[in-house]
């Protein structure tokens, strides 16, 4: 072939032979304006993902028994993000020597974070939420991660119905789900089974109640407890079609194992798709052993190694916190993937149903160490916390 | 606090992006010590997978050209090769080219791998484009010659042997795409069928150079493309492997906030976060120029003609992409391509007009990755990606408390297109949704305006003047190299691998001629 644009191809190819001055001309006819320091999709990207804060206790509220409210305000930001009513957050803080985290679901709205104002609703279920109930008092400061999680409505998945189904503690999430709600950033329309012992142990009640003048439609069920006005018993299939077309409904569970396992043997006659129940994660906690061992890890982070004892029945991440070894860590149940670290050495098994690996993780040697538990002496490399 | 120093490094690569972890390879590779510092917790950039319930979604890669079978390697296996990270990923070959979808001319094109087989097909579709085609791909292979020959010589090409050896290549190489082609004398159906690829470069068919164009396309055409079985996450881990095995380090969640210099070319360190010094005088930047010249470099090394030169620049498109995993199979689902282009219109230049505004914006290249790999998401489902490109900064406009729906109105439009143009209904069988709009790449890799595609290959700063200049342009800043999607191969998986091999064999001849 012989290409040819102008009547003589040695115009073709001086043209050719310009596009190195036309470039040089070009770059140095930039602007000498200084670089910009700052983009306004990044500034939003750093808004609504802050990453890591600052955060101070602001109010301390006993809810019920066993159950205590903590409110935030944010010292290293305007305000706190805007989020997924559904979502979580990561609390941080030394306690003693060690350096603990655990997950809790958001119970204020995303509009009242941008009052600068966040929610906790704590049970006192563990060793750091134990000591959030009661040690805790306003003005003491924490670290806590952005909002996180898909346990969250999404509008082109779920059913215009949604079912949220709570137990005792599990309440938290639908609070902020309601309150979004109400406040007109989430379409759906909200069915909440809430279970508890009794009406001393529901959370909320008087938040709730107030909710329903502004469509939440809410059910108690007390399983310890008869009272008129109150459901019995636990969420069974005849409870759950007394009020709702199961089969037209999205359904949200959060709450303990024993919950989960009651309503999806309720809801497995009717043979609803995957897509139509989500749960809540639950924070991966110890193994029950009767003589756990006792191995040592070896942690590299950066350019420093620590090592320190790792037990048999505690996650790879409980062991570097009890040692103060400062460890990223998110959802403590094994599917954020933010604790992602190289496997060095050494046998460890992973908690049962919780393998939240990409399949090239297990191929190149990668673990989550919220969720794996060592079996010998063991060497991982985690990335610095942030 | 004493700030803490850590030992020195022959190079710190800023970025464990395709192009920073080719260039570690190289780096370690010449004999030389290499730190690879990246923030995010994973290697890859946009090379990456994440997990949604039973899915998991390889986040960015549509497929690898140029890259070939074992037997008839392309560029870029062989250099996955050189690397030695080939052997450390299972490959899988993408069955067919594209599947173009236009709304405008009602084009439903299926185009296929092979020369030939294209040709064919395309006189299937436009009858009497046979004899333009061939000449198309007759320059195309000229242009891939030409390259060859330009980067054998890294860059330093002799304009006699050139003239002699390659003059269409030079004839060709100032028009761009719809010039050429119109010389060609290629039917206008033709031409549409055949820049079905151009969103892949993100720049429209009057701006683009046709050498860039061209040898893409053959790259595509003659050297079929291949894919990892486990997404894009397996190059990244394999490489992250490979830079282990070669003695190199790689700390994650450490961006670098500070390169220190005393002037150009002479770079003393890097920084991080948390006041950490890295000694180094060698830099291999996987990020912007933008950020380099106007955020991380000392201002006191950074001078009037960098900032001109980096102003002078046009950024890309910025990113938006859709997944979904589905409860159905592809089959039963009637998808039957695994990459489908959907346009509005077959027009590029009034397309990549209406690519400005986010609601005018309707363009889509999606994958139904099963449709190349079944066993990627279990038995009776499959799962899908949508991208697009928003060609200004209109996604800033979107305020917080709109943030989650001005996401889900784009989703919902790409999905809503999606089944017009194919007929398949996908809508009832969403199982896991997620959205990555331009904050999450701003996010995730600090790009600015959440661009993807660097800095537009359009008019002056085309592909071939890019690689002209190369050694020039690196003469800006002694020792400070760039690789990836913002360096000069411009972005794209394959060019940003050769983007750092280039860079980080350069850099390795920095540092033997300093020991000279």
């Amino acid at each position: 072939m012989n290409f040819k644009k102008q009547i003589f191809g040695f115009m073709d190819m001086l043209r050719f032979t310009k596009l190195v001055p036309n470039r040089r001309a070009a770059l140095e006819a930039g602007s000498p304006e200084p670089l910009p320091r700052d983009y306004r999709v990044n500034q939003q990207a750093r808004r609504l993902h802050p990453g890591m804060m600052e955060v101070e206790l602001t109010a301390v509220r006993a809810l019920v028994p066993g159950m205590t409210e903590l409110t935030f305000k944010r010292l290293d930001g305007d305000a706190f993000p805007f989020f997924r009513a559904g979502q979580y957050v990561s609390l941080q803080a030394p306690v003693g020597d060690s350096l603990v985290s655990r997950p809790y679901s958001i119970v204020s709205s995303p509009r009242q974070a941008l009052d600068n104002v966040l929610t906790l609703g704590v049970a006192d279920a563990g060793f750091f939420s134990g000591w959030l109930n009661r040690e805790v008092k306003p003005g003491d400061r924490f670290r806590m991660s952005e909002p996180s999680g898909e346990f969250h409505y999404e509008t082109l998945r779920d059913k215009k119905q949604i079912v949220c189904i709570a137990g005792g503690a599990g309440i938290t999430p639908f609070i902020s789900m309601a309150r979004s709600m109400a406040e007109g950033d989430e379409p759906y329309e909200m069915l909440l089974f809430y279970g508890a012992r009794d009406e001393a142990h529901l959370a909320y009640k008087a938040e709730l109640d107030a909710l329903t003048q502004k469509g939440l439609r809410v059910v108690y069920v007390l399983s310890d407890e008869e009272k008129p006005g109150f459901e019995h018993g636990f969420v069974s299939a005849a409870l759950l079609e007394k009020y709702v077309d199961v089969h037209n409904a999205t359904f949200f569970l959060c709450g303990p194992k024993a919950m989960y396992d009651f309503v999806g043997a309720q809801l497995a006659p009717y043979g609803l798709p995957v897509k139509a129940i989500r749960r809540d994660a639950t924070c991966c906690g110890d193994l029950a052993l009767d003589a756990p061992r006792c191995f040592k890890l070896t942690v590299r982070i950066r350019d420093k190694v620590y090592t320190l004892d790792a037990a048999e029945n505690e996650t790879l991440l409980t062991a570097m916190e009890r040692a103060g070894v400062p460890a990223p860590s998110k959802c403590r149940a094994g599917g954020c993937g933010y604790c992602h670290s190289k496997w060095l050495g050494g046998e460890f098994r992973i908690a049962d149903g919780r393998d939240g690996r990409r399949e090239a993780d297990r191929k190149f040697g990668f673990v989550h160490p919220c969720v794996t538990y060592p079996l010998s002496d063991m060497e991982i490399e985690v990335p610095a916390a942030e | 606090m004493e700030k803490h120093t850590t030992k020195a490094y022959d190079v710190v690569v800023i970025g464990a992006g395709n192009g920073g972890l080719t260039a570690a390879i190289r780096v370690l590779q010449g004999g030389y010590s290499c730190l690879v510092l990246e923030k995010h917790n994973l290697p890859g950039g946009f090379a990456t997978s994440f997990k949604r319930g039973r899915f998991e979604f390889e986040a960015s890669l549509h497929e690898l050209n140029d890259f070939g079978s074992p037997e008839e390697p392309g560029d870029i296996r062989t250099l996955f090769r050189d690397l030695g990270v080939e052997d450390k990923i299972d490959w899988l070959r993408i069955p067919e080219a594209y599947h173009l979808i236009t709304t405008d001319k009602k084009y439903d094109c299926e185009m296929p791998f092979g020369v030939q087989a294209f040709i064919d097909k395309m006189e299937e579709y436009v009858p009497g484009s046979r004899r333009s085609m061939t000449d198309f791909f007759d320059l195309c292979e000229e242009v891939r010659a030409a390259q060859t020959y330009s980067n054998s010589v890294n860059g330093n090409t002799d304009s006699e042997y050139m003239k002699k050896n390659f003059p269409n290549f030079i004839k060709a190489g100032s028009y761009s795409v719809n010039q050429v082609l119109e010389a060609l004398k290629m039917p206008p159906r033709a031409r549409d069928i055949l820049n079905a690829y151009w969103c892949y470069l993100g720049v429209d068919c009057d701006r683009m150079s046709f050498l860039h164009y061209g040898s893409m396309v053959i790259r595509y055409i003659t050297r079929d493309a291949w894919m990892p079985k486990m997404r894009s996450h397996e190059i990244s881990l394999a490489m992250d492997a490979r830079i282990r095995e070669l003695g190199g380090d790689i700390w994650y969640n450490s961006p670098a906030v500070k390169i220190h210099a005393e002037g150009p070319g002479a770079i003393t360190g890097v920084e991080l976060a948390d006041g950490t010094l890295i000694p180094t005088r060698h830099v291999i930047a996987n990020c912007a120029p933008h950020l380099v010249f106007g955020k991380l470099l000392d201002e006191k090394a950074v001078t009037e003609k960098m900032v001109r030169a980096t102003n002078s620049r046009t950024f890309s498109g910025r990113g938006y992409t859709l997944f979904l995993g589905l409860n159905k199979s592809a089959e039963e689902l009637g998808i039957k391509s695994h990459n489908y282009f959907i346009y509005d219109t077959a027009d590029s230049v009034k397309q990549y007009d209406m690519m400005r505004k986010v609601d005018t914006n309707h363009v889509q290249a999606t994958v139904c990755l099963n449709n190349a790999w079944p066993g990627c998401s279990p038995e009776g489902t499959c799962m899908m990606y949508f991208t697009t490109m928003f060609m200004s900064d209109d996604w800033g406009n979107v305020a917080d408390t709109d943030y989650f729906k001005a996401k889900d109105r784009v989703a919902d439009d790409m999905i809503r297109v999606f089944e017009r143009e194919t007929g398949c209904k996908i809508r009832d069988a969403i199982e896991e949704i997620a959205v990555a709009s331009p904050t999450t790449y701003a996010r995730y890799c600090g790009h600015p305006q959440g661009v993807i595609y660097g800095y537009e290959t359009a008019d002056w700063d085309s592909l071939m003047p890019r690689m002209m200049m190369m050694k020039e342009d690196a003469q800006l800043f002694p020792n400070l190299r760039f690789a990836g999607g913002w360096a000069m191969r411009s972005s794209g998986y394959s060019s940003s691998y050769v983007s750092g091999d280039l860079s980080g064999r350069q850099t390795v001849g920095d540092l033997k001629r300093e020991v000279k």
